[in-house]
């Protein structure tokens, strides 16, 4: 191939393996031409898109075989272990760490087939989907029928259920409905020697630990998700909308700690730095802005929204109205600048962490200083998104025009990690592992934690078949 | 149209978007095919430019594989950009190069011999007056909607000139299989058509052909001076004004977008007006207006086929019937043929079914 790899090279298969595959899936549903290869090769790590512009690839899959049901990929799992070939999960590849690069020679298994919504229970309030459902599709499908399931991640509308599953992932709506883990209430799960297991739904069980835990977070290293059911929501009667203009970040901070302490649960709550407020609301400009949005059963909604309004007020805040939040409403799924900046030889990336409040403003201080002082640095900012009683994600973007691509990208992630992990922070809130974080796990979970998940690891996929390379290191490779 | 003036720095963007606009896409959703995506499909456009693809008859096969539908420029991050520009590009050197697909060179052969997609045919010229119906390809073989247009028509005592068949067509098909020269030239004999018949204004049942008088014939430098309208419209303005008695239904139907009429022409609520002014109970799909799949018929998938359409057609039907709607109805007639497996109709024939014989 004229395209250039640089994390792995192309499996070189087994004679005799994509033979076995053709009959499980039908000759059509594995594929080894030039364009499908190229296409599987990267999810959205963004470092990878940067490369990619030039056709440099981080790894090319031997092959891609597309299943149609849980079946089908336990008979593609029993078949990898007995010719020993890695196999990467891919679902909307919207991943930002590299989960779903085919690392190791990999071939790829893909879920994009596998996207049907199956059930609603409006009486239980669950809906049952495939795995492969896009997660706009699952929100379209929900509220024609008047319902919502309140997970509303910025890739909402290029990744799917079992990829939010994955990767423990947590939307914009969070602080009211719960992240990935607080909505899925079973699941079905294909394991690494290809036999399935059924997580029935209920709202809660004490059968010794959680088993679905496993696989919240996953990274489809322990598991493939085939399909799950999670909690849904009547759509809201009510919307309230405020924003506030605060003196400070830490003022912004302490405010949303008191919010949620006096029990009001806004499902969005964002607080802007200086920097992001002059990028999205150019009125307001280069002030700390926090947007609220209530949402509900009407009287709910009031007494959360004045609860909002008194609190914001006594800790000398300036109403901005609903303004700010529309524009937010409007422009959230907007990526087109990473892009733009891409195609002029900049490289961005976003890195999301989280921190108890007596640390959440020291860590977002230390964080875009220490970045700032990374070589080739164009711009650092940060908003906090995902609050609970307790804390806060912090979710900073970086772009800079370095010289050096690389190691400016690799120093800017050190100089986060480093100031989370400094603060008592978790190194990641809702994008997970991939590869490119395992770098860090140690200082994360301690060696104790790490050897504990790769014990895991090795219990379920004695093989190392699945998703090699990711969440943690094999012992093996 | 010869050079192109797209703009590569838009589709080296769209290479390196997140695919915004997949969950949109029909022939990705009705395969699961990563490859069919618009951001993978655009990587490899750029590819294909930079001369970074082996497999290049496999890459312009791949180009026939779209629907060309519009879901993604729809649904697009950025506003300048329209991925189907790029793809049609791909598909003027695909054809120029003597590498299609098997049935786009079958299609383009007969349009070559006979003047239309079709095969020989009789040119129908009826009526009088300046404003004119086209009758496109697709209508000129369905017998049904021809007599519910003519009812329509009578109903409405309108003074209108009804004229298609042989060799007259839009160029649809030749555009979309990337022969830009016997498309110009089916064009001009479509601009002669109309002025020869001396014509204000000219009614269109074919989303496609409204698109194609509309948008495309000026981006080629074709100009058809007159007021073009889709069909929808006519039967809309005919309601509005009165001049068809109609009986009031009490009925279930859903509406199927077409997507070129949603998403090229911004018409998915004339219909819908339509209806409901007809009393019907409107039961919407979940993919409809801005949502639209495409049915499978779109002279993308059509012409580039290998099993796709068949798999979109597929999608779509589910789709449809999971309304449970006792009628099902659209705006075109390429979609009404495709989907004549769940006993689609065309707008015009559910009006004309409500006529009130003696007014």
């Amino acid at each position: 191939m004229k395209v250039k790899t640089y994390l792995s090279q192309t499996g070189v298969l087994p004679r005799g393996f994509v033979d076995r595959l053709r009959p499980i899936v039908g000759d059509e549903h594995v594929s080894q031409q030039e364009s499908d290869l190229i296409s599987y090769s990267l999810d959205y790590w963004l470092y990878g898109i940067f490369l990619s512009q030039k056709g440099e690839l981080p790894a090319l899959p031997a092959a891609v075989v597309s299943p149609a049901s849980a079946a089908q990929i336990q008979e593609i799992m029993k078949c990898a272990n007995e010719f020993n070939v890695p196999v990467t999960p891919f679902g909307g590849g919207s991943g930002v760490l590299g989960g779903a690069i085919p690392l190791h020679g990999s071939i790829i298994l893909n879920l994009q087939r596998m996207n049907r919504f199956l059930d609603l229970d409006e009486v239980s309030l669950v809906a049952e989907c495939e795995a492969g459902i896009m997660g706009a599709n699952l929100e379209l499908q929900l509220q024609q029928r008047g319902y919502s399931a309140g997970n509303v991640p910025q890739s909402l509308f290029c990744s799917t259920l079992g990829g939010w599953i994955s990767t423990r992932a947590a939307g914009q709506f969070s602080t009211k409905y719960g992240k990935i883990e607080d909505m899925v209430l079973g699941m079905e799960v294909v394991l690494p020697d290809g036999s399935l297991l059924n997580i029935k739904p209920v709202p809660r069980r004490s059968v010794g630990p959680s088993l679905q835990d496993l696989f919240l977070g996953g990274e489809g290293a322990l598991g493939i998700v085939t399909r799950a059911t999670l909690s849904v929501h009547p759509l809201p009667l009510r919307t309230v909308k405020q924003s506030f203009v605060f003196p400070s970040i830490e003022t912004a901070v302490d405010v949303v700690r008191q919010v949620l302490r006096a029990e009001a649960r806004p499902a969005v709550v964002r607080i802007f730095d200086e920097a992001e407020s002059e990028r999205y609301f150019p009125k307001i400009g280069s002030k700390v802005t926090t947007i609220f949005i209530s949402e509900g059963e009407p009287d709910y909604v009031a007494v959360d929204g004045k609860t909002i309004r008194r609190i914001s007020r006594e800790n000398g805040a300036r109403s901005a109205g609903e303004e700010p939040v529309n524009i937010w409403l409007q422009k959230r799924f907007d990526i087109g600048l990473g892009p733009v900046l891409m195609q002029l030889g900049g490289v961005v990336d976003t890195i999301e962490v989280s921190a108890l409040f007596k640390d959440a403003a020291r860590l977002y201080r230390d964080m875009v200083a220490s970045m700032k002082a990374v070589e080739g640095v164009l711009e650092v900012s940060g908003h906090y998104s995902h609050f609970y009683p307790q804390g806060a994600c912090l979710y900073v973007t970086f772009a800079g025009m370095p010289q050096d691509p690389m190691r400016y990208y690799r120093d800017s992630w050190d100089a986060a990690m480093a100031a989370t992990l400094k603060n008592s922070g978790s190194i990641s809130h809702h994008h997970g592992v991939g590869f490119w974080r395992m770098r860090y796990m140690t200082q994360e979970l301690g060696a104790t934690g790490v050897e504990l998940l790769r014990s895991i690891k090795e219990a379920l996929d004695p093989n190392g078949i699945l998703n090699r390379g990711k969440l943690v290191d094999d012992r093996k490779q | 149209m010869t050079e192109s003036n797209n703009d590569p720095e838009k589709i080296a963007r769209c290479a390196m978007c997140a695919d915004m606009c997949k969950y949109s896409c029909p022939t990705y959703l009705a395969t699961g095919r990563e490859t069919l995506s618009p951001q993978k499909l655009a990587r490899l456009i750029v590819y294909h430019q930079q001369g970074l693809l082996e497999d290049n008859e496999g890459f312009l096969d791949l180009v026939f594989q779209s629907a060309m539908c519009g879901a993604c420029s729809n649904h697009c991050i950025y506003d300048d950009h329209d991925l189907r520009e790029f793809i049609h590009e791909a598909r003027v050197k695909a054809f120029a190069g003597g590498v299609i697909p098997e049935d786009v060179r079958q299609r383009v052969e007969t349009f070559k011999q006979f003047g239309n997609p079709s095969g020989e045919r009789a040119v129908i010229d009826k009526g009088t007056g300046n404003t004119g119906y086209f009758i496109s390809c697709s209508s000129y073989k369905d017998e049904d909607l021809m007599q519910a247009t003519d009812q329509i028509i009578a109903a409405a005592g309108l003074p209108i000139r009804q004229f298609g068949g042989g060799d007259i067509c839009c160029g649809a098909p030749l555009y979309y299989a990337g022969d830009m020269e016997g498309f110009r030239q089916a064009s001009l004999r479509m601009k002669d058509a109309i002025e020869a018949r001396q014509l204000s204004t000219l009614v269109v049942d074919c989303p496609t052909c409204v698109k194609m008088m509309t948008q495309i014939y000026k981006e080629t430098g074709i100009d058809v001076n007159l007021e073009i309208m889709h069909t929808t419209q006519l039967l809309h303005e005919l309601i509005n004004e009165g001049r068809l008695s109609l009986k009031t239904a009490r009925k279930d139907v859903t509406f199927h977008d077409p997507c070129i009429l949603a998403y090229d022409l911004a018409l998915a609520d004339v219909p819908r007006q339509i209806l409901t002014s007809l009393g019907f109970d409107l039961k919407e799909l979940v993919y409809s207006k801005d949502h639209t799949h495409c049915c499978g018929g779109a002279y993308g998938a059509k012409i580039g086929d290998h099993g796709l359409k068949d798999a979109v057609t597929s999608m779509r039907m589910k789709e449809l019937q999971e309304t449970g709607a006792g009628t099902l109805v659209t705006a075109c007639p390429t979609c009404k043929s495709v989907l004549s497996g769940i006993d689609m109709k065309y707008i015009t024939e559910l009006v004309a079914e409500m006529i009130i014989a003696d007014r």
